[in-house]
C-alpha cells in the first residue's frame, strides 16, 4: 500500500518536473536545428529593427524579398521592436537571445562596442563590397577603440531648416542664412501664442552643433564639459528667443510632439528637423507648402548634425557567414539603392547617392549637402549619462526657472559624478 | 507505539513535500531566486553584455546612493506622490463607497461607471490622459470656459507630477472602494438604528460608526496604496518618454532603477541595490502604518 503512494506521487512529479523542463528546454532545441547550417539546408537569420512608417517597411520589405531570391538557401526572419528598441535589444544580448543582425544607432555603438556583444565586421569584408566609397565620417561612427568596423552604415539623415512658404510671404522675410538673421527672420513671423517664428527642440541631439559653434567642447575625455562659458555663450541666443522674444518655442508648448508635427500645424513657420519630416510633412499635411534650406551659419561657417545608423552583427550568432551575406547586401550598392529609393534616408554610399540623383532634389538637397561639414551625433561610451543630464537641465534654463550658466554647471557636476561612480 | 507514529509522520511528510515540488520548484525559480540573485547583484559591480563579469564590491553601491542628486530627487517625488495619493485616495474611495451605499436610485448603474476606470490598463489610460492633459485638450479647454487658469500640463516642471498624481487618484480609488463596499455591508443596522434612538444626525453615524467599524478595511487599503504608490512606474514612465522629465520632475525611484538596469550600460548592480532600498522603505512604511493604526487583528 505504502509503496505504491511513493510510487504514484513520484510518478506524478516526475511527469509535471518533465514537462516544466520540456518547456523550458524547447526553445534551445528548435533554435539548434535551424542553426545547423548544412548545406542545402535553408538557414533563417533573425533581422530586428524599428519600424518606421509603412512605405518605408514596405520598402525593406522589397529588398528583403531581393535579397532571398538572390540567395536560396537563407530565409530572413524580420522582427520589428516598434517601443523602447535599445531596451530589447540590450536584454536579449544579455539573455542569449539576441537576433542575428539589427539596427543599431550610432549614439549607442560605442558603449555596445565596448560590450565586447558585436562582431568586429573586417575579416568577412571582400574587395568587391568596396568600403572606400562610404561617406567616412558616418563609417568611422562604428569603429571600435580596436580599429576594427562592428557595422555598416544602412543610411543617415543631417538637419534643415524648414520653412512655411506661405507665412513667410506674410511676413515678407527672406530665408535666413544665419542665425542672426533667423532670429530677426523669427520675430516677424510670431504671431502671440498662435504662431511662433521657430519650434526648438530643447535637446543635445539637436543642439550639439549650436553648443560647439563658439569652441567650446560638450563632451572631454569622455567626460561632461558643457558649462564652458564658450558653450554657454552659443547656447544663450536660444534661451533668450524663447524667454525675451518671444519667438521660439518647444512643441509640447502648442501642445504638439515634436517639432514636425509643430511646424505642419502650422503654429511654427520654422523648424530645424531632418530627412525623416519631408515624407511625414508631405502624407500628413498634403496641403502645406513648405521649403527647406541649409541650417543658417553660425559665425560664418556651416554646420549640422548628421543621424546614423548601422546593420550590425550579434557575436553569439549561430548564423554568422549568413548574417554577413545580408549586411553585405542591404549595406551593399544594390540592396541600398533600393533602399534608399525613396529618400526616405539618404544613401551613405557616394555611388548610391550619386546614381540616386538627390543633391539636385529641391526638397533634399539642403540635407545631401549638409553631410560633408556635419557633425556626427556620437561621442564616447558616456554619451547617454551626459545627455539626460544635459537635456534635464537645459529645459529648466530654456523654461526661465534659472540662469543658463547655472543650470549647466549643475547638471555637469552630475553628469560627471554619474560617469565618476560608475 | 511512539516510534511508528514519528515513522507514518516522515513518510507522510515526505510524500506531501513530494506532492509539493512542482509548485516550490517554480517558486524557487520564479519568484525566491529572482530576489536572491538582485540581492546578491546589489552587492555586485555587473556587466551582463557581451563578456559576462561580476564583481565584488561591498557596499560600494549603496554608498553611492548617498552621493547621487537624481537619486534624492527620485526620492523626494516618490515621497511627495505617496504623502498626496494615499490619503486622497482612500479618502474619496470611503466617500464614494458610503455614497453609493446609502440606498440611492440607480445605485447599481453607478457603482458600475465608477468602477470602469479600474478595468483599463494604466498604460492606456496615461496615454487617454495625456491627450486630454495636452496644451489645447479637452481639460484646459474647460479650464478656460469657466475662467480658471490653463497650464501646460506635461511640459511644466511644476505642474507635471500632480497631473500623475490627479490621474491615479481618479484611475486607484475606485478599486478600493469596492472593498469600502463589501466592508459597508457588513455593519450591522442595528447599530444604526441605535444611533437613531440618541438622535445622532447622518454626519455623526457616518464618523462615529461606519469610520471606526471600518478600520481595518482602511488599514488594508492604506497599506496596498502605500505599496502601489511607492512603486509609480508606468504613468510616469510614458508621461515622460522614459526621461523623468520636464526636469526630473516626474523621475520617481523606480523609474530610476529602470533607467540604470537598462539604459546606461553595466550599472545593474546600482539599480539593484536601488531596488533592495526601495524595498527597505516600503516595508518600514508598512510598518510604521500598523503601528499607528494599532490595527493587528487583520494581519
Amino acid at each position: 500500500m505504502g509503496k505504491t503512494k511513493w510510487m504514484a506521487a513520484l510518478g506524478i512529479t516526475t511527469m509535471l518536473f518533465g514537462s516544466l523542463l520540456a518547456g523550458c528546454g524547447g526553445g534551445e532545441k528548435s533554435e539548434k536545428a535551424n542553426g545547423g547550417s548544412k548545406q542545402g539546408e535553408k538557414v533563417e537569420v533573425t533581422l530586428a529593427g524599428w519600424g518606421g512608417n509603412p512605405s518605408e517597411q514596405k520598402l525593406l520589405r522589397q529588398t528583403l524579398d531581393d535579397f532571398e531570391k538572390k540567395h536560396p538557401n537563407i530565409k530572413v526572419k524580420y522582427e520589428v521592436i516598434a517601443d523602447q528598441y535599445m531596451d530589447v535589444i540590450k536584454t536579449r544580448l544579455a539573455g542569449g537571445q539576441g537576433p542575428d543582425v539589427f539596427y543599431l544607432d550610432a549614439f549607442e555603438a560605442p558603449a555596445l562596442i565596448e560590450t565586447g556583444a558585436l562582431e568586429p565586421l573586417d575579416k568577412y569584408v571582400t574587395d568587391d563590397f568596396d568600403i572606400n566609397d562610404f561617406e567616412k565620417p558616418m563609417l568611422d561612427a562604428f569603429k571600435g577603440k580596436d580599429g576594427k568596423i562592428y557595422g555598416f552604415p544602412k543610411d543617415y539623415s543631417t538637419l534643415a531648416l524648414f520653412y512655411n512658404k506661405k507665412m513667410f510671404e506674410e511676413a515678407g522675410v527672406e530665408v535666413p542664412k544665419t542665425w542672426d538673421e533667423l532670429r530677426e527672420a523669427a520675430k516677424k513671423l510670431t504671431k502671440g501664442k498662435q504662431v511662433y517664428g521657430f519650434g526648438v527642440a530643447p535637446e543635445l541631439a539637436r543642439l550639439y552643433y549650436i553648443a560647439e559653434s563658439k569652441g567650446g567642447k560638450v563632451v572631454t575625455d569622455n567626460k561632461a564639459s558643457f558649462a564652458d562659458p564658450k558653450v554657454v555663450e552659443a547656447l544663450q541666443p536660444i534661451v533668450d528667443m524663447h524667454l525675451k522674444d518671444k519667438s521660439a518655442a518647444q512643441p509640447n508648448e502648442v501642445g504638439a510632439t515634436w517639432g514636425g508635427e509643430m511646424f505642419g500645424q502650422g503654429k511654427a513657420a520654422m523648424v530645424i528637423e531632418g530627412n525623416w519630416a519631408i515624407p511625414f510633412l508631405q502624407d500628413t499635411f498634403p496641403n502645406l507648402e513648405f521649403g527647406t534650406a541649409e541650417v543658417p551659419m553660425i559665425n560664418g561657417k556651416k554646420a549640422t548634425m548628421a543621424y546614423t545608423v548601422a546593420y550590425v552583427m550579434n557575436k553569439d550568432s549561430k548564423k554568422k557567414e549568413a548574417a554577413w551575406e545580408l549586411i553585405s547586401y542591404l549595406t551593399g550598392k544594390e540592396g541600398m539603392k533600393t533602399w534608399t529609393s525613396k529618400g526616405y534616408a539618404l544613401p551613405t554610399r557616394k555611388s548610391v547617392a550619386a546614381e540616386l540623383g538627390f543633391d539636385k532634389d529641391p526638397l533634399r538637397a539642403p540635407l545631401v549637402a549638409g553631410a560633408s561639414y556635419a557633425t556626427v551625433w556620437q561621442n564616447g561610451t558616456n554619451l547617454p549619462i551626459i545627455v539626460n543630464n544635459f537635456n534635464n537641465q537645459f529645459v529648466s534654463a530654456f523654461l526661465g526657472e534659472r540662469p543658463l550658466a547655472d543650470a549647466l554647471k549643475e547638471a555637469e557636476k552630475t553628469a560627471n559624478r554619474e560617469i565618476e561612480s560608475k | 507505539m511512539k516510534q511508528a507514529f514519528t515513522k507514518k509522520m516522515k513518510r507522510e511528510t515526505g510524500t506531501a513535500y513530494l506532492f509539493l515540488s512542482p509548485t516550490l520548484f517554480v517558486l524557487l525559480l520564479f519568484i525566491i531566486g529572482p530576489i536572491v540573485f538582485a540581492i546578491f547583484l546589489a552587492f555586485h559591480k555587473v556587466q551582463l553584455l557581451g563578456t559576462m563579469s561580476f564583481k565584488f564590491v561591498g557596499l560600494d553601491n549603496f554608498v553611492r546612493m548617498i552621493d547621487d542628486t537624481r537619486a534624492k530627487i527620485a526620492l523626494w517625488n516618490t515621497l511627495k506622490y505617496v504623502a498626496i495619493v494615499v490619503p486622497c485616495q482612500t479618502m474619496l474611495a470611503l466617500v464614494l463607497a458610503a455614497a453609493l451605499n446609502a440606498g440611492l436610485k440607480g445605485e447599481k448603474f453607478f457603482r458600475i461607471v465608477y468602477f470602469l476606470p479600474t478595468l483599463t490598463s494604466s498604460a492606456v489610460l496615461t496615454l487617454i490622459f495625456m491627450w486630454m492633459y495636452n496644451q489645447n485638450g479637452l481639460i484646459n479647454r474647460v479650464l478656460e470656459s469657466v475662467g480658471l487658469p490653463t497650464y501646460n500640463w506635461i511640459g511644466d516642471p511644476d505642474v507635471a507630477l500632480n497631473a500623475i498624481m490627479i490621474m491615479n487618484i481618479w484611475a486607484t480609488a475606485p478599486y478600493f472602494m469596492v472593498i469600502y463596499l463589501a466592508a459597508l455591508q457588513d455593519i450591522p443596522d442595528s447599530l444604526y438604528e441605535a444611533a437613531e434612538l440618541d438622535g445622532a444626525n447622518a454626519w455623526q453615524k457616518f464618523w462615529h460608526i461606519t469610520v471606526p467599524y471600518l478600520r481595518p478595511v482602511t488599514s488594508f487599503v492604506v497599506i496596498m496604496g502605500l505599496i502601489g504608490t511607492f512603486q509609480l512606474f508606468d504613468q510616469s514612465y510614458i508621461f515622460s518618454a522614459g526621461s523623468g522629465g520636464p526636469n526630473n520632475s516626474t523621475l520617481t525611484v523606480v523609474l530610476l532603477i529602470y533607467q540604470y538596469a537598462f539604459k546606461t550600460l553595466g550599472t545593474m548592480g546600482y539599480a539593484a541595490a536601488l531596488a533592495v532600498a526601495l524595498a527597505i522603505i516600503i516595508l518600514i512604511a508598512t510598518l510604521l502604518q500598523r503601528k499607528l493604526s494599532k490595527e493587528e487583528s487583520l494581519y
